[in-house]
């Protein structure tokens, strides 16, 4: 590779990647303060046994997501399926259903008693891989739907001129353009499970988070020992998975390549109604049920429901806000990097990519208790910061950047450097360079990107109760306040209304962006 | 759009930065009650004193968590909690002072901190919630500690990793001692009781028939049966004297780094007058702790509960020796 980023690009990437290692830092801190004994947590069997149960589940979901999310997106992107617009932005919904949410809704369901008896009860590890493999795919299929939409149609003409049929132009010319965005869809999967709470612990599944939480009071050096050892796994897991290999096909703005899915097509289709189904219908349908039911017996003892929803109307406005402002300064935070892991070799830059990455991996009360820590700590003009508005999005991008970054790394190695390289010899600056040659190519990339940070901040929870300003509401806060009570009706009323949101916000700023 | 979107974000931007010298007629509350079990009576609070409420709401343990972070700059006055845990955390690391004797006489010896370092607010019984349809009342054991019995292998749904069920462990410690505990723990894991995520997590199993009954607060299922009349559940109430039916007080506390004690204790104050303890039974079917104020009819009676007494001073601190015997007895892993 020739071209290489500018040594003020990497400095800067260096710089970002070092703020992404407070938590880290602040979780080293809290180990030594509270005198965590790192050796004894690690042969502890109360630490290995949640430990093994945390990776089974991640490498499973992982497994699963990544095959359905590439399959989902080959299909809607580039199979002659009809209502593609619909299927574009339905699939990508399920990310925003909170993982509590989506569990106490599958649990309220299946089995004797649930809302569908016939079907079999699902929880322990089954019931925690089947809801998060239905919450997940999204990380796998926005990336890989994004860049199935930008390669380039001539090599996939040429495969079929020259002879190949459909299966072996699939196989040789298309699965090595979206192998990378695959695998870094598949690493956010894999990170994310490792951090999940809310579903692991509905479904009694016993993992290193769930020790996590319950050590969290009155065992405080367990607690943050743990989390450190969650910390440096997922550092280096993210550090393993580095570098996605530069496909190097041209991007493009043409129109795809569409396949006839022939005798496919129905099974495709399935598969299409089957997530869509299970992963956004099924519950809505459950959220349905609990206002129905709840709504005919207002007025018996309590109800936070109250004579109208206007009460939705604050916090439906205040989640879109943030998570907009949120997916934008995530992109713009992780451009230097990613640009610096992907054309610089300088071991700064690959590791400054990982710190950002293995921030995702951490429940995200140790990250919003880390950026406690940092903002009380700091010196008095910043400290003026503390739970304002400000300091609430730095928290979300901090734990969400990963996602953004994935997508941009992606994207930016799939730039043909040549293109790169003639303009700089046709005496094009570096700002111009990559203003009009590199951002348009990888546009459709850090647009998925932001697609993935804005439906995970708009479910965002633990920072979003700690760290808002006081009395910023959400519908994030205000699912969690119904649900911690009882308040099904309203978890249920609140739900429909966060899906409806983000299918607007899915809509307005990543489909609708896209290429035809 | 892009600057409208830009002048929105400016709009917000401005109107949350906190403020930066405190208003003296400002308090800030961290409540781990929620907002639909005590809003309505802030609002009536700040009507009546004028004094301006800020409530940051959560979990109890994540703000317990928060306000030990936040140390001597915590913005916080007051801190509520649902269960003494939280707040035996924050008087055991000295974050909370001594509350006015106008406060503290409002609520009898036991269900306050020696110390006077917080009150008793409101009372939530422990109770085994059953499945009507799956057993009968008349099968269900006078004593928690016959549901060691292998008639009820199976059968127990437990919530381990639950504020109120860790409180109820540390009263069973100080009233039968630790080996009686730690015996009692064990016997449970035995006998496969089935750890669930929550109170409200085992109510739901039992309503839909999932496991036949299940140790937890007896509000849950109250609300449950608001939400949904047609539930076949109920609450089962142990015999008289038995640590099966302990009073788990939701619980105030004035911060030590308040900036307006005084606002602050006149904040406690209100909480446990008439108004607000009325509003605690009759609307969230809690048992009032002060003021003299008569259950509401939808509640038991505490006179037929027949509480075991204890020393609810230690209920709060402990905790970590009661997180240890939990986790020695096996009974946290599903």
């Amino acid at each position: 590779m020739k071209s290489r980023a500018h040594p003020a690009v990497v400095a800067i990437a260096g710089a970002i990647g070092l703020l992404f290692l407070f938590p880290l830092v602040y979780l080293v801190w809290s180990v030594a303060r509270l005198g965590g004994d790192l050796g004894a947590t690690l042969a502890s069997a109360a630490t290995l046994e949640p430990l093994r149960n945390s990776l089974i589940l991640a490498v499973a979901t992982t497994a699963t997501s990544g095959i359905l999310g590439v399959a989902a997106a080959g299909i809607v992107v580039r199979g002659d399926v009809p209502l593609r617009r619909l299927w574009r932005i339905a699939l990508a919904l399920p990310l925003v259903i909170p993982s509590f949410v989506g569990a106490t809704a599958v649990l309220a369901a299946f089995g004797p008693g649930g809302l569908l008896p016939w079907v079999p009860r699902l929880d322990g590890f089954w019931g925690a891989w089947f809801v998060l493999t239905l919450l997940t795919y999204p990380y796998v299929y926005l990336p890989v739907a994004a860049r199935l939409g930008t390669t380039a149609p001539g090599l996939e003409e040429a495969s079929r001129l020259l002879g190949a049929g459909t299966r072996r132009t699939l196989r040789r010319v298309v699965w090595p353009q979206v192998r990378s965005s695959t695998v870094a869809g598949a690493l956010l999967v894999f990170l994310y499970v490792l951090s999940d709470f809310g579903a692991v612990a509905l479904m009694r599944y016993d993992t290193i988070t769930r020790a996590i939480f319950s050590a969290r009071l009155f065992d405080r050096a367990t607690s943050v020992t743990l989390g450190l050892i969650l910390a440096v796994l997922a550092l280096a897991v993210a550090a393993a998975a580095q570098a996605p290999a530069a496909a190097g096909s041209e991007g493009s703005r043409e129109r795809q390549v569409r396949y006839a899915l022939g005798w496919w097509r129905l099974p495709g289709q399935l598969l299409l109604v089957a997530l869509v189904g299970l992963g956004l219908v099924a519950p809505i349908a459950v959220f349905v049920a609990w206002l129905v039911r709840g709504s005919t017996t207002i007025g018996v003892g309590f109800s936070g429901l109250g004579d109208d929803v206007s009460f939705l109307v604050t916090p439906t406005i205040n989640s879109a806000v943030a998570a907009v402002v949120t997916a934008a300064a995530a992109t713009v935070v992780v451009l230097p990097v990613a640009y610096g892991a992907v054309r610089s070799r300088r071991l700064a830059a690959k590791l400054s990519a990982a710190a950002v990455a293995s921030v995702f991996a951490l429940p995200g009360l140790v990250v919003a208790l880390a950026v406690v820590f940092w903002a009380i700590a700091a010196p008095e003009p910043l400290a003026l910061l503390y739970q304002s508005f400000a300091l609430l999005i730095a928290a979300y991008v901090l734990h969400f950047a990963a996602q953004s970054l994935r997508a941009a790394q992606t994207a930016i190695a799939d730039v043909p450097i040549a293109y790169d390289e003639a303009a700089r010899t046709l005496g094009a600056g570096a700002m111009r360079r990559f203003f009009t040659i590199e951002m348009p190519l990888i546009r459709p990339g850090l647009i998925a990107g932001a697609g993935l940070v804005l439906l995970s901040t708009l479910k965002e929870l633990p920072a979003t109760l700690l760290l808002a300003p006081i009395g910023f509401k959400t519908l994030a806060t205000t699912i969690w306040s119904a649900a911690e009570d009882g308040f099904f009706a309203e978890v249920g009323l609140a739900s429909l209304v966060l899906i409806a949101l983000s299918a607007v916000l899915t809509w307005l700023f990543v489909v609708r962006r896209e290429p035809v | 759009m892009t600057i409208r979107l830009l002048l929105l974000v400016l709009t917000f931007a401005t109107a949350t930065l906190p403020g930066c010298a405190t208003d003296a007629d400002t308090i800030t509350v961290y409540s781990g009650r929620t907002e639909n079990l005590i809003q309505p009576l802030i609002d009536r609070f700040v009507d009546e004193t004028g004094i301006e409420v800020e409530v940051r709401y959560g979990d109890s343990a994540d703000l317990a968590l928060l306000i030990d972070q936040e140390g001597d700059r915590s913005p916080a006055d007051v801190v509520i909690s649902q269960s003494p845990g939280a707040v035996g955390f924050l008087a055991g690391n000295g974050r909370l002072a001594r509350l006015s004797d106008d406060v503290l006489d409002q609520v009898a010896p036991e269900f306050r901190n020696t110390d006077g370092l917080w009150v008793g607010m409101s009372g939530r019984i422990r109770v085994l919630v059953y499945n009507t349809e799956m057993v009968t009342a008349a099968e269900l054991p006078d004593s928690v500690f016959d549901l060691t019995d292998p008639a009820y292998r199976g059968e127990v749904a437990v919530a381990p990793t639950n504020g109120s069920f860790q409180d109820f462990v540390t009263a069973m410690r100080q009233i039968h001692g630790d080996d009686v505990a730690a015996e009692w723990l064990a016997s449970m894991a035995d006998n496969d009781a089935q750890p669930y995520a929550n109170n409200s997590a085992i109510v739901q199993a039992v309503g839909r028939g999932e496991v036949p009954m299940g140790l937890v607060n007896h509000y849950y299922n109250l609300r449950a049966l608001a939400e949904d009349p047609s539930l076949s559940s109920a609450n089962h109430f142990f015999a008289d004297g038995d640590v099966g039916s302990l009073l788990i007080a939701t619980a105030i506390g004035v911060l030590a780094t308040s900036d307006d004690p005084e606002a602050a204790n006149r904040f406690a104050e209100y909480m446990l007058g008439e108004t607000a303890q009325t509003f605690f039974t009759n609307e969230t079917f809690e048992y009032p702790l002060a003021a003299d104020v008569t259950p509401a009819p939808s509640v038991p009676d505490l006179a037929d509960v027949s509480l075991t007494t204890y020393d609810f001073d230690d209920l709060g601190g402990g905790l970590e020796r009661t997180k240890q015997l939990i986790d020695d007895s096996g009974l946290e892993s599903p």
